[in-house]
């Protein structure tokens, strides 16, 4: 350092920003090196999304001169920018190098420490990426010398917006990122994922169907909007708007300084402050409570009610609950209610929200962890572990129930088909009631734990186990349905059946409430012999 | 009450190829402060967990307080409480929550659960934390909220599995000073531990065991015996005498560098 010290700040600066970027490809060389299957995934995504933005690429090349092209590259890039905004809160241990706490112990004054994070931030796989659809955004519309030399600013700028937007909420949620409550978000990460493929895949289909006009309005407001405004300006400067194309320029421009000073401002402040770990964190405390609250007291009394309380409680609180609750929701909604605004789809199709929220009832244990020595402990005979069983269905059939009857009602009403509503909830009861059931005895008979840490869903050496629980609880809960799904199909096929389809709600609901309350009372006895097995089945890690 | 709170007749647990537990005999006297002392991998955890139920042995009985924990469960589950290690709390919910989901889930009263779990929080000094989710709580506190938990239905006799390990001084007082006034009452405690000078001021009654036998039992003055601290009768029990690290390392310390 001290060689350094006498150099002109410039330089100084640089070598830091040199040292840091040099830094950052070591530490992706170095995560590369540490096992061939992380090599070969990395590579793998790598390639896959680079194939992915070259495609892009040529595609917006190709889409040259459509006449609302303006329209989907100008949102284009505030999606790219969303995504960047998010990805530090899903992702909050992707990247070492620019976690300031780490660099808390070394004398570096904010300015040239921006400088080098932000270089390093731009050496990756996601900035190239980035950099591609950027360029595929500013090509599509670019038409002319002076648009072109728009453009490569455009870019550039767009860039840097991203990468900085990323920084700075990095660098303010860093408190939360870094705690328990961070680490719950990330769990979540993965629905986001599945729930927005999902919008993204019905989004395209829309826009396939009705036209890139359709956004037309969109992108009259986000061509204002940092970093949209920087691909608005290519778009205005093509047309001749100089003016426009100088103002969306400048708005960009000023938001890269912007977000720049922020990070600035709260990188100073974290390097100042004391390190979170350190201090006692009190925003984990639940609202103060006196007895039971409103809604538990309408819970039943007894054993019931303090296991429908814990289990509602934990599909809140719990993030690997609360993450498989949301995604079955979710998709549980989509998937049906999307499928008929487009009109292609049936009423049937509101069986999947039954079907996805069934299946939180198996691997009831498994979902405890280790913590089922608690319950274990408090079941002395078969009696209380069907009062157990019992509670943890009801908790799932309190948000079940309406939820499957909203969807369904929902999805007929669309579709504007209500003659079929009565025939579709009486397979929806039929199916949830037999899911209940086979989701029960698989809890007691093949239990397998789910690790609390990272995204992974079954323990190593139990994988085998998961299936035989789910697919084989799936399989069996589809025959004890079977009677009521051959009724639907005679319903519909023969000639009479059209006006006894009504029945299928009587016997849909009788026949699942049957299959319900039965498997329970079969489940109730196996799980009160089995507590030591099933205890040791759910504990590994 | 019988004299005897645990009855242990030839218990046996097997993983695999390594035998944990290997044949246990044992009769655990009541109202007594009974440590369960050995070194790390002796099988303390194991026969612990048997003992409670939570773990099936290969062979062998356990009768606590005259009844059998296999064949007659809701008399015993009733009659212990149990802080096992190594296993987890429901620990998205708040101290306070945590104790009222306990007791509710034993039977007890709504009122007189609430009732029990303040004066509990107040004597382990979590009142203030009573709120916070149990994942947030330190070492200390878990093991203080799960000892709780192990209290609210006034168990006959109580099992702790190193209820000491990895808590602060402070906390380790506050338990001990709950565990003697519950002894004084009459009931039972058994608790495990490696730490000897903290069995060896506690416990009224040791059993001393390693790699899955019972080396001895009794008295503290029995096992102790010649022996000046239970520390060196330990040492000779589980024959780790002479192995004296002088002759090796002589390098090892001041002097010549």
């Amino acid at each position: 350092m001290s060689a350094a010290a006498g150099a002109a700040p410039d330089a100084r600066a640089a070598s830091l920003t040199a040292v840091v970027v040099r830094l950052k490809l070591s530490l992706l060389g170095n995560g590369l090196r540490r096992s061939g299957g992380r090599r070969a995934a990395f590579v793998t995504s790598a390639v896959v999304a680079l194939l992915f933005a070259v495609l892009q690429l040529l595609g917006l090349i190709a889409l040259r001169g459509h006449a609302h092209i303006a329209s989907a590259v100008v949102p284009g890039a505030a999606v790219l920018a969303v995504g960047w905004a998010v990805m530090p809160l899903f992702f909050p241990g992707g990247d070492e190098t620019l976690d300031p706490t780490r660099l808390v112990m070394l004398p570096l004054r904010p300015r040239p420490l921006v400088r080098a994070l932000l270089a390093a931030s731009l050496v990756g796989v996601g900035p190239l990426f980035t950099v591609l659809l950027l360029a595929g955004c500013a090509v599509a519309v670019a038409h002319g010398a002076a648009a072109a030399a728009v453009s490569a600013v455009a870019v550039v700028l767009a860039l840097l917006v991203c990468v900085a937007l990323a920084r700075a909420v990095a660098a303010a949620n860093i408190r939360l990122l870094t705690s328990r409550k961070g680490r719950d978000l990330a769990v979540l990460s993965g629905l986001v994922v599945a729930v927005g493929t999902q919008l993204v895949n019905f989004g395209m289909q829309r826009l396939g169907t009705a036209g890139l006009g359709t956004l037309d309005p969109v992108a009259g407001v986000l061509r204002w909007v940092p970093p949209a405004s920087a691909i608005g300006a290519v778009d205005s400067a093509s047309r001749g708007a100089w003016g426009v194309a100088a103002a969306q320029l400048a708005l960009s421009t000023a938001a890269v300084a912007a977000l720049l000073a922020t990070w600035s401002r709260t990188l100073t402040r974290l390097m100042t402050a004391p390190d979170a770990s350190t201090l006692q964190d009190d925003g984990g405390a639940v609202r103060e409570r006196a007895g039971r609250s409103g809604a538990a007291r309408l819970l039943p009394a007894g054993r019931t009610g303090t296991v429908m309380e814990r289990s509602l409680r934990y599909i809140w609180r719990d993030p690997k609950t609360k993450a498989a609750w949301t995604t079955s929701l979710a998709i549980g909604l989509i998937v049906p209610v999307f499928n008929a605004l487009q009109g292609t789809g049936s009423p049937y199709f509101a069986c999947f929200a039954t079907g996805m929220l069934g299946i939180q009832m198996y691997n009831q244990f498994g979902q405890d962890t280790s913590a089922f020595w608690m319950v274990a402990l408090t079941i002395s005979s078969p009696r209380d572990a069907y009062v157990e069983l019992r509670g943890r269905a009801l908790a799932l059939l309190l948000i079940t129930l309406p939820y499957a009857v909203l969807v369904t009602v929902l999805t007929t009403g669309l579709l504007g088909r209500w003659p079929e509503l009565p025939e579709v909830l009486g397979l929806s009861f039929a199916l949830l009631g037999a899911m209940l059931a086979a989701g029960a005895w698989t809890s007691a008979r093949f239990p397998y734990s789910i690790p609390q840490e990272g995204y992974k869903n079954v323990a190593p050496g139990q994988i085998g186990l998961a299936w035989i629980s789910l697919f084989g609880g799936l399989i069996a809960a589809a025959l004890l349905c079977s009677p009521v799904i051959a009724l639907a199909v005679w319903a519909n096929v023969s000639a009479s059946g059209p006006r006894w389809t009504w029945l299928l709600l009587p016997a849909g609901a009788v026949h699942g409430a049957v299959l319900t309350l039965a498997g329970l009372r079969l489940s109730a006895p196996r799980t009160a012999a089995r507590l030591p097995e099933i205890l040791t089945a759910v504990s590994r890690s | 009450m019988s004299t005897c709170a645990v009855r242990v007749r030839g218990l046996w647990k097997r993983f695999g190829q390594q035998i944990a537990v290997a044949g246990i005999d044992l009769e655990l006297p009541a109202g007594k402060f009974i440590g369960l002392v050995g070194p790390n991998g002796a099988g303390k955890t194991t026969t612990l967990s048997m003992v409670t139920g939570l773990l099936r042995p290969d062979q062998g009985s356990v009768e606590v307080v005259g009844h059998d924990v296999w064949q007659d469960p809701v008399a015993v589950k009733a009659r212990i409480g149990v802080l096992p290690e190594g296993l987890r709390l429901f620990e998205r919910l708040s101290g306070r929550e945590l104790l009222t989901y306990s007791g509710r889930l034993r039977g007890l009263p709504a009122p007189e659960v609430d009732r029990r779990a303040t004066q509990l929080l107040d004597v382990l000094d979590l009142a203030g934390a009573q709120h916070k989710l149990v994942v947030d709580y330190s070492t200390g506190m878990r093991k203080k909220i799960g000892l709780a938990a192990a209290l609210l239905h006034n168990p006959e006799v109580l099992f702790l599995d190193e209820p000491f390990e990895g808590v602060d001084p402070v906390s380790a007082q506050t338990i001990r000073g709950v565990l003697e006034r519950y002894t004084a009452s009459g009931a039972t405690v058994v608790f495990s531990s490696h730490v000897m000078e903290l069995v060896e001021s506690l416990c009224d009654w040791v059993a001393v065991m390693a790699a899955g036998r019972i080396r001895a039992h009794g008295t503290l003055s029995e096992v102790r015996g010649e022996a000046p601290t239970l520390q060196q009768a330990f040492l000779e029990l589980v024959g780790a005498q002479g192995r004296d690290a002088g002759s090796d390392l002589d390098w090892l310390g001041g002097g010549a560098r």
